[in-house]
């Protein structure tokens, strides 16, 4: 009974109004939380006192900075502000910083855990200007290559929608540049199970580790571009073009008629890097980081290491069927077009 | 189809270990995988040596991982990652300046995973590569092997960090190569690489690490030969303060460390293997279990192997020296007696220390170094008893008495006197008496006469001091001191013309300690065998044939190898026979006053020994014996017993004074190797500085009360005990402990039980007790 009472009584309590008394302190409520705090000094570390709103440039180059940053929802809008602020500027005003500030920032997030912000990066990187993405190429392709490799699913798709982006903007320095031949369609055999004969058979389980990928058919993309990179490298139009270009030159040599070939030889050249196949101050280069810079050379390593894999890789594909089949389609004619010109 | 469950690991985006793990299960199913991942690697270097010095932080994976996840899958695919190894030393040479720490570990480590692996060599032996990348001025990288790249890195580097880690990886690899069997080769060169560094630049401090790496690997019992103690040697001739420091701190301790090394060694932890085996029994049978006793039980096994093994003898660095006379003249002229040398005071004493010692040990003549010590012996000098502690060990028998005579003049005018403090007073006499140890010849007696007699002084120290020298030359020279001050023994012995006067050069014949105490039980051996057979004692006698069969034959049981030992025992024995008969009868020669002399050196060992002096004769044939026979195992055990024995009879208090015990049992805990300290030559100081404060005398009455467990009842010992080996409380104690309110209930109701229930209580209670608790014991 005892206890009983003792409960009525406290419960009882909570219910009582408190008594307020003159010249007291009014009684603090129950769930009352002291914030007051004691330090003995208050710093503020820094304070924007400016009254005037930061300006593009600076905004740009900010959000630039925060690509880094930890939490990828930052990073993916930041990337976001970036690819508006790019698309948004008046025509033919250069960018707020040079191509080739941004894009060592930008690049390694090809290799992004996060979908978001690969995406938004594919998004970003079409909206910047096609004709400096040419002198980048082999900035970008380390990366390409090593989200082509990568132990997740969903970023060797993106690498490789970016790689066909890349070859479709740049596809002849994309193919000549150091290591951009062998090393790439390593890659490409490697994320496509080609390698041996027994890892390219249809009822092998390619791609066997790792998560497999949200988004479907990873396997008819990697195809597309292998036919893209191929045509690129060995293929005939390429072949067209170039012959095309030297004629452009020809024209553009006898309109400037008084000058001869010597002088043409001096003047200052069209590409970036123009002695870069001399290779004078890097590394020494083995024969998969090599520079192979004619169809000539392309086709003949190709015929070399290349060309039995692939052949029966694009067979055992063209087995499978459904969109396989089809894409495997494209390949093959790539290949075939390429024995037909040689 | 239903949705597949997925496991916890493969929701990961990128599990490198989950891979790692599955390719070493099945390396070949998983070889496109390893193929993409080797490949990304590739692209991941390609952009770290673009620019090496950004962050390799890319996405989830970095560069760091996939070093890690490789090297460690290296050996399924060796095709594959045929340049692995190299890509990485080339990486960490040319970069070690520039990479992230943690990627720099990483490289590190992995190189000596991919060692472990066997996938490189510790040192490629056909090119003298390391040897020119340790000309530190180009790092040539050649071969591909784990010391040759970082060996010249830890020489190189800047970074505090990674220098450790080298160091301790180097060490870890030249520990790990040389754990089976010492790995010659590896040493040889390593120990070239080490010499050529020490002697390639003398003026830098690169040697440092010559000296960390031979010191550890020396006091680890790895180097112990004399190509090691070179390398000590060059560095201690070097220009560089530091190197020459390290390299004489060597010589001073190394010795003594490695012997500490080796005890802490031998006493480990003991495991008792019985209970470990007993705790299967009681516990929960687990796997985990069964492995550690199974380690348990290696361990402990292994450890016995061990200590069965014949006992190493490693000779100490001193020892191993070449030409130390060259060495110490080197060492003097260089660093003590040129006016340019850097070194400051503690290092001119190191340095001192050194070269004294190797005098002391080797008995060089080294005439110039007691010169030099003139003008430090002020009592104003700094640290001036480590001075006199240096030129008491520099001094031998063989070092003409008329270079020490001024010196300990000098000492004894400088430090001795009444004016003098009594701690200077005793720690003068005190280096007098140790150098006077070493050349009795050094004093002349009128000093002598006056430093005997501050034995009267009120001081304790300068007391004990003057007797304790009072007390040498009783032994050495009595003829030096005044007549009254010799003592009986003494005297007696010069009356008797026993003693004989020491002269400079001479060098006592050398014996085997404690033969003549053989000699003498044999002979007693043999009166009482003939004695019992009732022929007169000294008659000769086969049956001493039958002696010798059967020492050798207990030899044959102690070691326990009777495989070819009986083909040479009797053709031994034969011989024998003849010649100990020859030794009893031969006539006493000539010989004999050499002899005299010999025991007379000797004496001091045998007044303490508390024997006998025996005839002429007999000491005659104590020198022969060990000549003209062979000793039998069973002659030297008894050998090894009558010295020990004869030492405890030396001890016990009938035999001789306290302090003479104790000065002898100093002499003969003291080994020739040890060095003399300062501390020995302040020894007495102590007693003079005067009364101890009341605090001080509480410190030093506890110091001497470390643990007073003897003192503790019975239970708390026991209680202690079982503290120790980690068990509970008993159940009583338990109970004793529980809380009353948990109580209480229980003991309510208990007295409200009716008859019935109490004796159902009552007997399940006594069931339990027999059975042993709750859990029970059986079943």
């Amino acid at each position: 009974m005892g206890s009983s009472k003792r409960k009525k009584k406290e419960k009882q309590k909570d219910f009582q109004k408190p008594k307020l008394k003159v010249g007291k302190p009014k009684p603090k409520p129950s769930n009352y939380t002291d914030t007051s705090f004691r330090s003995k000094a208050i710093v503020v570390n820094q304070q924007s006192l400016s009254v005037s709103a930061p300006s593009a440039d600076s905004q740009f180059s900010h959000h630039l900075s925060l690509l880094s940053s930890k939490s990828e929802t930052q990073r993916r809008e930041s990337l976001a502000h970036l690819t508006t602020s790019v698309a948004s500027r008046p025509v033919d005003s250069p960018l707020p910083q040079p191509v080739s500030m941004i894009l060592p920032t930008v690049v390694p997030l090809l290799l992004d855990g996060s979908n978001g912000v690969r995406t938004q990066l594919l998004k970003f990187l079409r909206t910047l200007p096609e004709s400096e993405i040419e002198d980048h190429a082999p900035q970008l392709l380390p990366y390409i290559r090593a989200g082509m490799t990568h132990l997740a699913a969903d970023i060797r798709v993106s690498a490789v929608e970016a790689l066909s982006w890349l070859v479709e903007l740049a596809g002849s320095e994309v193919v000549s540049c150091a290591g951009g031949w062998i090393k790439t369609l390593n890659c490409f055999l490697s994320l496509l199970g080609w390698h041996t004969e027994e890892s390219a058979k249809w009822s092998s389980n390619r791609s066997s580790f790792g998560k497999a990928g949200s988004e479907g058919k990873p396997m008819v993309k990697a195809l597309h571009t292998l036919a893209e990179f191929l045509r690129a490298g060995i293929g005939k139009e390429e072949d067209d073009d170039e012959e095309m270009e030297d004629i452009d030159e020809q024209n553009g040599e006898s309109s400037i008629f008084p000058l001869d070939q010597t002088v043409m030889q001096n003047m200052i050249p069209s590409k970036s890097g123009p002695y870069a196949y001399l290779n004078l101050f890097g590394q020494p280069r083995d024969a998969e980081g090599e520079m192979y810079e004619t169809r000539e050379d392309r086709y003949r390593v190709f015929s070399e290491k290349f060309r039995i894999p692939i052949e029966r890789g694009v067979e055992n594909a063209r087995k499978e069927g459904g969109d396989v089949g089809r894409a495997s389609a494209a390949v093959a004619k790539v290949l075939r077009e390429a024995t037909s010109a040689s | 189809m239903g949705k597949r469950k997925l496991g916890a690991l493969e929701k990961v985006e990128a599990d490198l270990p989950n891979l790692q793990q599955k390719i070493r299960r099945d390396p070949k199913s998983y070889v496109e995988d390893f193929r993409a991942q080797y490949y990304q690697y590739e692209s991941h270097r390609e952009i770290f040596m673009a620019a090496p010095s950004s962050s390799t932080e890319a996405g989830i994976i970095s560069l760091r991982d996939l070093i890690d996840f490789i090297s460690h899958v290296a050996d399924c695919y060796p095709d594959i990652t045929k340049e692995f190894p190299q890509q990485l030393i080339e990486m960490l040479t040319q970069h070690h300046t520039l990479l992230e720490p943690e990627l720099r570990e990483k490289i590190v480590g992995s190189l000596v995973l991919l060692r472990k692996k066997d996938i490189i060599d510790s040192v490629t032996y056909d090119t003298p590569a390391i040897v020119s990348i340790c000309s530190l001025a180009d790092l040539v990288l050649c071969g591909g092997s784990l010391l040759n790249t970082l060996f010249p890195i830890l020489v190189s580097t800047p970074s505090k960090t990674l220098r450790e880690l080298l160091f301790q990886k180097i060490l870890s690899d030249l520990r790990a190569s040389n754990a089976k069997a010492t790995n010659h080769k590896l040493n040889r060169t390593m120990q070239t690489v080490l010499f050529n560094l020490v002697t390639s630049d003398r003026t830098s401090s690169k040697g440092l690490w010559a000296i960390k790496l031979t010191r550890e690997l020396w006091k680890r019992q790895i180097w112990t030969d004399a190509k090691a103690v070179e390398i000590m040697k060059e560095a201690s001739l070097a220009d560089n303060e530091k190197v020459i420091v390290g390299g004489i701190r060597f010589f001073l301790g190394g010795d003594k460390e490695r012997e500490e090394m080796e005890d802490e060694s031998s006493d480990e932890d003991v495991i008792d293997v019985g209970r470990v085996k007993h705790q299967l029994g009681v516990n929960k049978k687990s796997g985990k279990k069964l492995r550690q006793v199974e380690k348990a039980v290696a361990t402990v096994k292994k450890r016995e192997r061990r200590k069965k093994q014949p006992h190493i003898l490693n000779f100490s660095a001193l020892h191993l020296l070449h030409d130390s006379q060259g060495f110490a003249e080197n060492l003097f002229s260089k660093h003590l007696q040129n006016t340019k040398s850097k070194l400051n005071l503690e290092q001119r004493l190191l340095v001192l220390q050194l070269v004294s010692r190797l005098v002391g040990l080797h008995k060089l003549t080294l005439m110039h170094l007691y010169s030099y010590f003139q003008k430090f012996l002020t009592p104003r000098q700094p640290s001036v008893t480590s001075f006199l502690a240096s030129l008491a060990q520099a001094t031998h028998n063989l070092v003409p008495p008329d270079v020490l005579e001024p010196l300990v003049q000098k000492i004894a005018n400088e430090f001795v006197s009444e004016a003098a403090a009594a701690e200077v007073a005793s720690a003068g006499l005190n280096a007098i008496r140790e150098i006077c140890a070493r050349q009795p010849l050094a004093m002349n007696e009128t000093l002598l006469q006056d430093l005997v007699l501050y034995r009267k002084s009120k001081d304790k120290g300068v007391m004990m001091a003057a007797r304790s020298l009072l007390a040498l030359y009783r032994e050495v020279g009595p003829e030096m001191l005044k007549p009254r001050d010799r003592g009986k023994e003494a005297a007696m012995s010069l009356q008797s013309g026993e003693k004989k006067e020491i002269r400079f050069g001479e060098e006592a014949p050398g014996e085997i300690k404690g033969l003549e105490l053989l000699e003498k039980w044999k002979e007693e051996e043999r009166r009482k065998k003939r004695r019992e057979k009732g022929l007169p004692s000294d008659a000769e006698d086969e049956d001493e044939d039958e002696d010798e069969e059967a020492g050798w034959a207990n030899w044959e049981v102690e070691e326990d190898d009777s495989d070819d030992s009986g083909g040479w025992i009797d053709v031994e024995s034969d011989a024998e026979i003849e010649i100990s008969d020859s030794d009893d009868d031969e006539p006493p020669s000539k010989k004999a006053k050499k002899e005299t002399e010999n025991e007379e050196n000797e004496n001091d060992d045998n007044q303490a020994n508390g024997v006998e002096k025996e005839g002429e004769t007999e000491e005659k044939s104590v020198s022969k014996l060990a000549t003209t026979r062979i000793l039998t195992p069973a002659d030297l055990a008894k050998l090894a017993e009558l010295r020990s024995q004869a030492k405890v009879t030396s001890l016990l208090p009938g035999s001789k004074s306290k302090r003479v015990q104790q000065a002898a049992q100093a002499h003969a805990n003291r080994h020739i190797d040890d060095p003399l300290t300062a501390e020995e030559i302040e020894g007495f100081a102590a007693l003079s500085k005067g009364k101890m404060t009341r605090e001080e005398k509480i410190a030093h009455a506890k110091e001497n009360k470390t643990d007073r467990s003897e003192f503790k009842s019975k239970a708390a010992r026991k209680k202690q005990r079982k503290e120790e080996q980690g068990k509970s409380l008993t159940n009583r104690e338990k109970a004793r402990k529980k809380n009353v309110l948990m109580t209480l209930g229980k003991a309510k109701k208990k007295g409200k039980r009716s008859l019935v229930e109490t004796r159902r209580v009552l007997k399940l209670h006594h069931e339990r007790q027999k059975r042993g608790g709750r859990l029970g014991n059986r079943g």
